[in-house]
């Protein structure tokens, strides 16, 4: 008890700040949702800057930075290069600043198609291709979703504020989903990704009646051919499997690559894909 | 064993008559067949058993063992309010009898014990097999129940099972007829539900074609969440922010097919590979128990293969199996 008061005294306080790069800025709501909880925060934590809700932000030397959102131009590469120069951990919070998400789907398509649709002219933004934090600075932890669960982030806030080292959430989404009692929509013919998809989200969308997208990227030993077959065994052609997998663990995982390869192998599988390493290290 | 009869109008009354005096849980068909708190009896299903256990009930999914504050631990207040059960079927019965022997002889925990202790357990015959998946009738089950209810039609065929199940008889006599007749043990067979072959799984334990059920599974632990038997649990903290030193100790169902399982300090993973968990699952069930408690844990219900995304059916694997095949 003694040990852990100390952890409130002032001077101990973690230096925390909050940013967010090209993003929705949905995951910072997600930190804000937790309203009930946040005023407690800043008794263990000392909440240097978080441009979103605070008026004065300090930006220099933090313990812990949470980045939202992926490089996506010059301005982004910028900060997100200064504040890992300023922080000891950087957590990459959510799903584009992990694996590049719906953002990163520029990646996929010509300038033509998007420049008219960009808000202001095109000139004046230096526009770099759509990637998530890690293809350009390391990112010591990973809070993946989209957005992220709420409660991931307080349980990460308060594991690191009591020095505990922050445990991922690697079952699939499959076995919160039967805890809570849904219907597999598998055997409904519908293309859910959760027994690929690594839970922490307390099967949220198949709870409410939607399919998994897979928003919190890949189990560790997920058996993608496994996947892959079931939904086409469900008629599912490879276009829009194809389509599914890149929505959410796009760039970060070469799994949709090896994906396209194994079509070429003939719709042959092998079994050997497996996520990035560095991403579940 | 005391023998009772009920016609099925005097049986219909005597489950309104339960669920006036007592909070009454039984299959209610929603999605799928699960065990709910009961309003009116018409509600009950009695075509299927629950595609959800029943265990859920006395092993909670999510449960506080206690909260904390510093060094000062305060323990939950147990409920103590009895309850009924009806249309548990054979095999979940036998299910709640392998349970007790883990958490009430074996472990003396006192959350299970006392949502156990609260609860009577009434029990429904299937006259056949309900499910394609069924096979309890390959495992050595045994009457285990406070009361035994057989359908025969117009009437109910009523066993008394223990001395719980007799005070319940005590306190609603009016709504039973002493039987002449007594229930054959050929009666307690279920028609269909034989299908595993294969007593003692042992030998078999390198035979290449547990590969069949390996290379279709997900790792996604259904299985195990469905299954009545199953126990393994995940114990965790869940502090306050406003003050960490004080929080909750959660308990909370785990499995044995995930990789984190079996992780200990150093991340060192027990059974990383896939085929160490599907086998050590089966083995679990039809070998180890065995060795342990004398019985095999099993009793057949078939929800992990029904519930399984790929429908894996180890019962026919095993069946398949030629004895004396290595890898
Ligand atoms: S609905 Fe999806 S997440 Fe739920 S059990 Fe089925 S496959 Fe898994
Ligand atoms: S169910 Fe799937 S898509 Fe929905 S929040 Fe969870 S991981 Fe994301
Ligand atoms: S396993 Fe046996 S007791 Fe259980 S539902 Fe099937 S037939 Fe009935
Ligand atoms: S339910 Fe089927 S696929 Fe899932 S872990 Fe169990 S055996 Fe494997
Ligand atoms: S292992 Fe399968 S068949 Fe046996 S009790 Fe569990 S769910 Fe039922």
């Amino acid at each position: 008890m003694e040990k852990l008061l100390q952890v409130r005294n002032p001077d101990n306080k973690l230096k925390v700040g909050f940013y967010g790069i090209t993003g929705c800025a949905g995951c910072l709501l997600s930190v804000i949702f937790n309203e009930d909880e946040l005023l407690d925060l800043i008794k263990v934590v000392d909440l240097k800057a978080f441009p979103f809700v605070k008026e004065v932000n300090v930006d220099e030397s933090f313990d812990y930075i949470f980045v939202e959102g992926l490089v996506a131009d010059e301005d982004d590469l910028e900060v997100l290069q200064r504040l890992r120069k300023n922080s000891k951990f950087l957590v990459a919070l959510g799903a584009c600043s992990c694996t590049g998400c719906v953002p990163a789907y520029r990646q996929f398509t010509l300038k033509e198609n998007y420049e008219h649709l960009l808000y202001r002219k095109r000139e004046e933004i230096k526009d770099l291709q759509p990637t998530p934090v890690d293809d350009h600075v390391r990112a010591d932890y990973y809070i993946p979703g989209c957005p992220p669960d709420k409660k991931e982030i307080l349980n990460f806030l308060k594991g690191i504020a009591i020095g505990k080292e922050p445990k991922p959430y690697e079952s699939p989404v499959c076995i919160e989903c039967r805890k809570n009692g849904n219907q597999c929509l598998l055997d409904l013919g519908k293309p859910c990704l959760g027994p690929i998809t690594a839970g922490g989200c307390n099967s949220v969308c198949i709870n409410g009646g939607f399919e998994c997208w897979g928003c919190r990227g890949p189990t560790k030993d997920m058996n993608l051919p496994l996947m892959i077959k079931m939904l086409r065994d469900r008629g599912f052609d490879d276009a829009f499997i194809e389509a599914r997998m890149r929505t959410f663990v796009g760039l970060k995982m070469p799994i949709v690559e090896e994906f396209m390869k194994s079509k070429e192998a003939g719709g042959k599988l092998d079994t050997k894909f497996y996520g990035k390493k560095e991403y579940f290290e | 064993m005391l023998t009772l009869k009920q016609e099925k109008k005097r049986f219909r009354e005597f489950l309104e008559a339960l669920s006036d005096s007592y909070e009454l849980i039984a299959p209610v068909k929603r999605e799928l067949v699960k065990f709910d708190a009961i309003k009116n009896i018409n509600d009950i299903h009695f075509e299927k058993n629950s595609y959800f256990p029943v265990k859920e009930f006395f092993f909670k999914k999510r449960e506080v063992l206690f909260t904390f504050n510093g060094n000062r631990i305060l323990e939950p207040k147990f409920e103590n309010k009895e309850r009924v059960f009806f249309g548990i079927r054979k095999c979940d019965l036998n299910a709640i009898k392998h349970q007790d022997i883990v958490f009430m002889q074996g472990a003396n925990d006192p959350y299970y014990i006392a949502e156990r202790e609260r609860s009577f357990l009434l029990g429904y015959h299937c006259n056949e097999a309900p499910s394609e998946y069924c096979f309890c009738g390959s495992l050595e089950l045994e009457d285990y129940f406070d009361m035994m209810f057989y359908d025969k039609g117009d009437h109910m065929l009523v066993e008394i099972g223990s001395e719980k199940g007799m005070a319940l008889y005590k306190k609603f006599s009016g709504f039973f007829e002493k039987s002449t007749r007594l229930i054959a043990q050929h009666e307690k067979k279920i028609p269909g539900a034989d299908r595993l072959k294969v007593k003692d799984i042992g030998p078999l334990y390198d035979n290449p074609d547990w590969k069949k059920g390996v290379d279709i599974c997900l790792s996604c632990g259904a299985c195990t969440a469905l299954c009545p038997t199953c126990y393994c649990f995940d114990i965790h903290d869940e502090v306050k922010m406003s003050n960490p030193g004080s929080g909750e100790r959660v308990r909370e169902w785990s499995s044995c097919q995930l990789p984190e399982f079996s992780r200990v300090a150093g991340n060192h993973v027990f059974r990383n590979e896939r085929e160490q968990r599907f086998k050590h699952r089966i083995y679990h069930q039809l070998d180890y128990f065995k060795e342990k408690y004398g019985i095999q844990m099993c009793v057949g219900c078939g929800r992990c293969i029904e519930g399984c995304p790929t429908r894996i059916d180890f019962v026919q694997i095993i069946n398949e199996m030629k004895e004396g095949e290595k890898r």
